[in-house]
């Protein structure tokens, strides 16, 4: 049974198609990672899973049922577009949208204690949202949508203004979860959050999914076609026809490299040109590369 | 039904301990207090400032009577006017009246009344506060009262009490109904006026209330979080029916506090000046259960249309600019409704009080004054709920779409076409 399948989905607003015969499935238990620029369609796609929006065609299963009111109280979701009543205190907001999702509110309050201490937001359950940082606000909004304990957590860019140590805290709950079973689809632009994180990713342009399945797979479909380079000396190897696109770092570059092209061309083309080699290793793309890959030329 | 529960009840709770509303729980009854206090002291304390007064006769033989009316006492004891000196027929006016007015600005006299020497021609009163109503009143009485005792004399007539001739007679109004007939001193216009007004007050200001909590939900992006878990309609009838409860609550503070306060003053009357009666205005319970049907109806109307305006918009200007589409048909029943008061059960009447968007207020305004016949209540109650119901789901409709909306503020065509979409 998947967590999620979408089949053949598509949704337009008046005249803009915001998603489009979009087919998709989340095993259960996988972290997928749903990926695409900026207006691609994938909160108007969570929208749906959430039943917040209606499909004008295609179908939706939430484990296996049709979508409804009630699959969503399986579903443990964080909006992108997130806030809190500022004026509520911070414990009573929790109890109450855990209680939303079913919870008896005292069961909801006992576990409201137990993810605010793991925060280290105890003493602030009585405090209002509106006194609470940025940060913690986060924190207060990201317990909200796993006390219930779901079997699905949906997280749109759970990380954004949280710092390192509470992004690492939140990515450890998130594998946590994986491994008591909890299906995770992490909605993010941050693509080495998802190289670390996911198992398999979506990757939704102009309202179509252009790209899905294992993440291990994908990249090793793509080959080894980049070269990382570090050097010192006359950099007109560079140029060599086999380089296809070129990305400088302070230490290095990464080379892309035509198909078919032999990279041991640019290395003997290197070596003749006088520059001083201290580190030439293949690559497979990055998530980055593909992503700009995939939507740059769609 | 559980949600819809969790909804009210943290609506309810929020609301009620906020600081807004615990203040204006207390503030609204002590403002009601202060004002019948002042409105008493004002009634009983009329200034008891003495008016200085001279009286310049042209005509001649006149100033005495004047004198006489104008120094008539009032039900105090305290008489309101001294003459400080009366003028026949002075050599020069312009003199008299210079040192008149010399006398007004130096603090020494308050006014002066000049009788003309032709009695066709005006009286003239020279003071320093033409604005003083207190005091026009009884001058004019005594200046006409002057004037038929001078016109009465030229026939022959001697007159010594002009003051008795001239009295009139009260008419006293009788309210006739079907109960029977009761003394009208006002009271039904008072009544009339007071249901107007809170019912106006009220679906106003509950109205507005539900407005700016959805629109906190939107600007503070709540909303989200929320209609992942709840159906928007199930969130839209939490609302409305958390902020009535709140309302309600408020009500029913302000209504014990008013029976109290009503019965400490009857005691208190009593007790200082047996014998008194205290005001009694007697509301008939028919008419107070009419009124909160009315009210209810009407409350859950007006919410509705709120409501969605505040789910339509993303900020408090924006919803400013929209929220005419619900005040406009309570403010015209407001331009109106004195129609239906001075005439009742005329066509215009009936027709108003049957619109469900003036109902609310126009149909137990109508009751107060008049009883109208069983049909017409209950057709405007059944009215008033259809339309009601078309409006809560028509509200929840645009409630759906335009909670996720963000941007622009939409036109009405736009929320149009928003009732269409599926």
């Amino acid at each position: 049974m998947d967590a999620i399948s979408l089949e053949n989905v598509s949704k337009s607003y008046d005249s803009v198609t915001a998603v489009s015969g979009v087919t998709l499935r989340v095993r259960q238990g996988a972290v997928l990672g749903l990926l695409g620029p900026n207006g691609a369609g994938k909160t108007t796609t969570i929208r749906m899973v959430m039943n917040i929006l209606v499909p004008d065609e295609g179908s939706i299963h939430v484990l296996g049922r049709p979508v409804s009111d009630e699959s969503r109280d399986s579903i443990g979701y964080l909006p992108e577009e997130r806030g809190l009543y500022p004026r509520m205190h911070v414990r009573q907001l929790i109890v109450f949208l855990g209680a939303l999702h079913g919870l008896s509110e005292a069961e909801a309050d006992r576990r409201a204690r137990e993810w605010l201490d793991r925060f280290e937001l105890g003493e602030w359950g009585e405090k209002k949202v509106n006194e609470l940082s940025k940060g913690m606000q986060q924190k207060v909004q990201f317990i909200a949508s796993v006390l219930h304990r779901p079997p699905l957590v949906i997280l749109d860019e759970p990380f954004s203004g949280l710092d390192p140590v509470n992004a690492a805290t939140v990515k450890d709950i998130m594998l946590e979860m994986r491994d008591q079973g909890c299906t995770i689809v992490l909605s993010t632009h941050r693509m080495e959050q998802v190289e670390k994180m996911c198992d398999s990713i979506c990757l939704i342009n102009h309202g179509r999914s252009v790209l899905d399945g294992d993440l291990r797979a994908i990249k090793q479909s793509y080959g080894k076609n980049t070269v990382h380079i570090e050097f010192a000396g006359p950099d007109a190897f560079l140029q060599h026809p086999s380089v296809a696109a070129l990305n400088r770092f302070a230490t290095g570059v990464e080379a892309k490299i035509k198909p078919g092209a032999d990279p041991q061309e640019i290395l003997k083309a290197a070596v003749q040109s006088g520059a001083q080699i201290t580190r030439f290793e293949l690559l497979e793309p990055s998530l980055n590369d593909i992503f700009i890959e995939k939507t740059a030329n769609a | 039904m559980r949600k819809i529960w969790l909804v009210v009840k943290r609506e309810y709770v929020t609301r009620v301990k906020t600081k807004g509303f615990v203040i204006a729980t207390l503030i609204v009854p002590l403002i009601g207090v202060l004002t019948v206090v002042l409105v008493a002291f004002l009634a009983t304390h009329r200034s008891d400032q003495n008016v200085r007064i001279a009286i310049v006769d042209n005509a001649g033989g006149l100033a005495e009577s004047a004198a006489r009316s104008l120094s008539a006492v009032r039900e105090n004891g305290k008489p309101e006017f001294t003459i400080s000196e009366t003028i026949d027929r002075p050599a020069s006016l312009d003199a008299v009246q210079q040192g008149l007015r010399a006398r007004i600005n130096s603090g020494t006299l308050d006014a002066y009344l000049v009788i003309p020497g032709d009695l066709t021609q005006p009286f003239e009163l020279h003071t320093k506060n033409p604005n003083n109503f207190a005091l026009l009143g009884p001058l004019n009485t005594a200046v006409n009262q002057t004037l038929m005792e001078a016109r009465l004399r030229a026939r022959g007539i001697r007159v010594d009490d002009i003051g008795e001739l001239s009295l009139g007679a009260d008419l006293q109004v009788m309210k006739v109904s079907k109960s029977g007939e009761s003394v009208e001193r006002g009271q039904t216009m008072g009544i009339g006026i007071g249901l107007v007004i809170l019912l106006y007050m009220s679906l106003l200001m509950y109205g507005i209330t539900t407005m700016r909590s959805v629109l906190e939900e939107k600007t503070t992006r709540t909303m989200e979080v929320l209609i992942s878990s709840v159906r928007p309609a199930q969130l839209l009838a939490g609302k409305i029916l958390g902020v009535a409860g709140a309302a309600f609550t408020q009500f029913l503070i302000w209504i014990v506090a008013l029976g109290l306060l009503l019965s400490y003053g009857a005691v208190m009357a009593a007790m200082f000046n047996p014998g008194s009666s205290f005001p009694r205005i007697h509301v008939p319970i028919s008419l107070l259960i009419w009124a909160v049907c009315f009210f209810f109806g009407g409350y859950f109307l007006y919410s509705a249309m709120f409501a969605a305006i505040g789910a339509a918009c993303s900020s408090e200007e924006d919803a400013q600019q929209l929220q005419w589409l619900a005040m406009g048909p309570l403010v015209f029943t407001m331009a109106i409704y004195w129609t239906v008061l001075s005439d009742p059960s005329s066509t215009a009447s009936i027709i108003l009080s049957e619109i469900p968007f003036c109902a609310p207020v126009l149909m137990p305004l109508r009751m107060s004054v008049q009883a109208p016949p069983a049909w017409q209540a209950a057709l405007s109650v059944v009215l008033l709920l259809l339309t009601t119901v078309g409006v809560i789901y028509a509200s929840a409709k645009v409630y759906r779409v335009g909670v996720l909306m963000y941007g622009k503020r939409p036109t009405l065509p736009e929320l149009v076409r928003w009732l269409r979409y599926s």
